[in-house]
């Protein structure tokens, strides 16, 4: 779809925060910018990059005064040390700051308080499963004051799918907050606080990411959603084409850096949502047809397009590779269990171990089912990037076949 | 004294100039004197003073080095080794299967580098390393300080203080069973406070941040000289996007490789780096490798791989010196990183036995 030359021009420079720091700031005296100027070298990441042998060419200084200038220009590059123990202080004298609660309490439980703020949230499932739904909810409850559990602030919610929709968003509120939400105006003054932006390209995308730095100053942003980076990502990477995939990780990559930039500058929680692949055991990954759930398992359709001619075992997993599943902090898995109830995974967090959640989607969103047993649990924790996850056809198949034995103390099968 | 002028670290101009006049070792331009340095080449006194004294620094440190002295050499016999590499500290893991593996721990002095997928416990287990490298001696450690150098923002504070506050007990429940007066004082100063406040932080957003530091390094360990434990959570991440020179890359690697190998030795430190793993796409199929390339692999010392199977945790040891290559099974409880529990012995009795592979999903007793 883009060519070696189009993508060429895009993706000028690496231009890190510090990077482009020039070496006049770096307090390097005049002449000698002047002189590194004539090669071409003005910022720090231009010296910094140079081998010993070549900054003592260009400087035409001794070895001794070349180590004393990269200590001087990396003084002014390198990060703040704090320690540990002042990280938790400056955390525990505002503990509501570290995290922004989901309202569904058994997860906050486990998640230690609920989305964490500072770094990056996975949110992926099948069509159909609730992840709009929830990023919507989420969006009420960052703009409730912090005694009910928000962050008073406003929201930036990035959609590329044109699916956030404006009247489900009082219909949650008005359902879930009652008492809160009790005149039109308090709706209103909530509506007013989520600034809504359509990007359909990853252009418009990165543009958007790199702009949010400015907006959450003036607009007081408290959260940041992007429905759904796979969307955009998925229309104009095709991995099959050469070069494509190597192109796609550095979109993402630049986007995951510029977002955890801002995640971490601010504390503010940032949540992006994910769609489904189907992995192949030997690990090539063919991108679920969306429009029919039932390719995702038609195996016979599988083993045809990699011609081995061998059965081999397909799994739904979440798209988007291997190295953006790095990129995230957390991931949470939504999937289907039986017609009406659908499951929330907790796949990978540093804070939380495996853990699964019933649930249903109601008028005031998604409501836990915490009476439901959990060990009629048939995946277990794995390796997010593989962890598999229920689309609907098998979720339909395993009620239609399921025994209601619901038994505590079956040990789930491996 | 008979070093060639060519090889001392002179300014290039000045050793060009010099090189033209016609001098040809350093004896020659001691006997030169400062005066007469400056009218033969032309530079002023103050110059050419500078550039003597530099040329003496450079003899005196060979005419050390010849002698056999100690410092800056780096001679020495098997023996000596060997007795230093018997009383070299490890820094125990917490999960007696990995240290057993490691040959007693991750070892210091050495680069060990972990990979592995996503969300497979890399950083928990750095997290680990930082609060073990601070057990006192009186307890089988190394009583050492740790940097932290974080580049993809996965270090949590609460994380850290939970394993922290599980170490302490452990010592705790040592003290309590052993009842030594060594113990004692030592848990007085070993507290969630004292720990917490010995890891220092860094977080490095891209290469460039992360080059300076490690730039910075040496200087911030002779200032803080308890320090037994760099570890650079993700040194894969900042490498691995817009980086259009290849060799460029593999430059930068192979100089912070080189500059953390120092840092080790002459710091006595471990340095323990995390890997990402990339898609390889073979003929028919593809499978993950450590990111960052095959030459990055000469980089460690020592080298793990965590892994899945199914729902098991594994650690091999890929490469290695001295021990074996093999593979673990290992657990993140919410005390941190542990060994896999065996399954108890009254269940097996009655038939019902609980698979000893499954993580624990409830809080286990504190």
């Amino acid at each position: 779809m883009h060519t070696a030359g189009g993508w060429e021009t895009r993706l000028h420079r690496v231009q890190g925060i510090m990077a482009t720091k020039k070496l006049r700031r770096a307090k390097l005296s005049q002449e000698l910018c002047e002189r590194l100027s004539r090669y071409q070298i003005t910022t720090c990441q231009d010296f910094l990059c140079l081998s010993l042998l070549e900054l003592m060419k260009v400087t035409g200084e001794s070895y001794r005064n070349v180590q004393k200038l990269l200590r001087k220009v990396s003084l002014a590059c390198a990060p703040k040390m704090q320690t540990a123990y002042e990280m938790k202080v400056r955390r525990s004298i505002n503990p509501s700051a570290a995290f922004l609660p989901t309202s569904l309490h058994s997860l906050d439980k486990v998640l230690h308080g609920g989305i964490p703020c500072g770094s990056l949230t996975e949110l992926t499932s099948p069509p159909g499963c609730g992840k709009t739904q929830f990023c919507i909810t989420m969006s009420v409850l960052a703009t409730l004051p912090v005694s009910m559990g928000g962050l008073d602030g406003a929201v930036i919610y990035i959609d590329t799918e044109s699916a956030f929709s404006a009247e489900r968003l009082i219909e949650i509120a008005g359902n879930r907050f009652p008492t809160y939400f009790d005149s039109d105006e308090k709706l209103f003054c909530m509506t007013r606080s989520i600034h809504l932006y359509r990007e359909l390209t990853c252009d418009s995308v990165l543009k958007r990411i790199k702009s949010l730095e400015e907006e959450i100053i003036s607009k007081k942003i408290k959260l940041i959603i992007i429905d759904s980076v796979a969307s955009v990502v998925r229309k104009e990477f095709d991995t099959k084409l050469q070069g494509n995939l190597a192109e796609r990780s550095n979109f993402l990559a630049r986007g995951a850096s510029l977002l955890k930039y801002v995640a971490e500058e601010f504390s503010i929680p940032v949540i992006l949502t994910n769609q489904i692949t189907t992995s192949l055991s030997n690990g090539l990954a063919i991108p679920a047809d969306l429009v029919s759930p039932a390719h995702d398992l038609s195996l016979s359709e599988v083993t045809g397009a990699s011609g081995s001619g061998k059965k081999e075992s397909a799994c739904v997993t979440a798209a988007l590779g291997n190295t953006w599943s790095h990129s995230v902090n957390t991931r949470l898995i939504l999937q289907y269990h039986d017609l009406l109830t659908r499951q929330i995974v907790i796949a990978k967090s540093p804070v939380a171990p495996f853990s699964t959640f019933f649930y249903t989607v109601e008028k005031s969103g998604l409501v836990l089912q915490d009476g439901k047993n959990l060990s009629n649990l048939p995946w277990e924790g794995t390796n997010p990037a593989l962890q598999t996850i229920q689309v609907r056809n098998t979720a339909l198949g395993n009620a239609l076949l399921k025994t209601t034995d619901e038994t505590p103390g079956d040990t789930p099968s491996p | 004294m008979q070093r060639d002028v060519g090889s001392l670290p002179l300014s290039p101009a000045l050793r060009a100039r010099l090189l033209a006049a016609g001098f040809q070792t350093a004896q020659e331009l001691l006997e030169t004197g400062p005066c007469g340095l400056s009218k033969e080449i032309g530079i002023s006194r103050e110059e050419a003073l500078e550039a003597l004294q530099v040329v003496r620094q450079e003899c005196a440190g060979d005419a050390a080095k010849t002698a056999g002295g100690s410092g800056s050499t780096r001679k020495c016999t098997a023996l000596e080794l060997l007795e230093e590499e018997q009383t070299q500290g490890f820094i125990i893991t917490f999960c007696s299967a990995l240290d057993n593996i490691l040959g007693g721990g991750v070892q210091l002095t050495k680069i060990t580098e972990i990979c592995g997928a996503p969300g497979v416990g890399k950083t928990q287990l750095c997290m680990q390393l930082a609060v073990d490298v601070q057990i006192p001696e009186c307890f089988g450690g190394v009583a050492g300080e740790a940097v932290f150098i974080d580049t993809e923002g996965s270090f949590m504070v609460d994380r850290a203080a939970d394993i922290a506050t599980a170490c302490v007990r452990h010592c705790q429940l040592i003290a309590e069973a052993h009842q030594e007066e060594d113990h004692l004082q030592a848990l007085e100063t070993f507290s969630l406070e004292s720990i917490l406040s010995h890891i220092y932080y860094f977080r490095c957003r891209d290469y460039i941040e992360l080059l300076a530091q490690v730039y910075l390094l040496p200087d911030f360990l002779s200032e803080h000289s308890k320090v037994r434990l760099v570890v650079i959570d993700g040194i894969a991440f900042p490498f691995r996007h817009d980086f259009e020179d290849l060799s460029l890359r593999t430059r930068l690697l192979n100089g912070l490789a080189q500059q953390l190998i120092i840092i080790a030795n002459d710091h006595k430190s471990a340095v323990v780096l995390t890997n990402q793993m990339t898609t390889r796409f073979g003929q028919n199929q593809s499978m993950l490798v450590p990111a960052l390339g095959e030459s990055w692999g000469h980089a460690a010392t020592v080298r793990l791989i965590f892994h899945w199977d199914n729902t098991q945790r594994l650690a091999t040891l890929y490469k290695s010196p001295s021990q074996k290559e093999s593979t673990i099974p290992y657990n993140i409880t919410p005390q941190g990183f542990r060994d896999v529990q065996p399954p108890p012995v009254t269940q097996n009795a009655e038939g019902t036995e609980m698979n000893p592979r499954k993580r624990p999903r409830r809080e286990e007793e504190k």
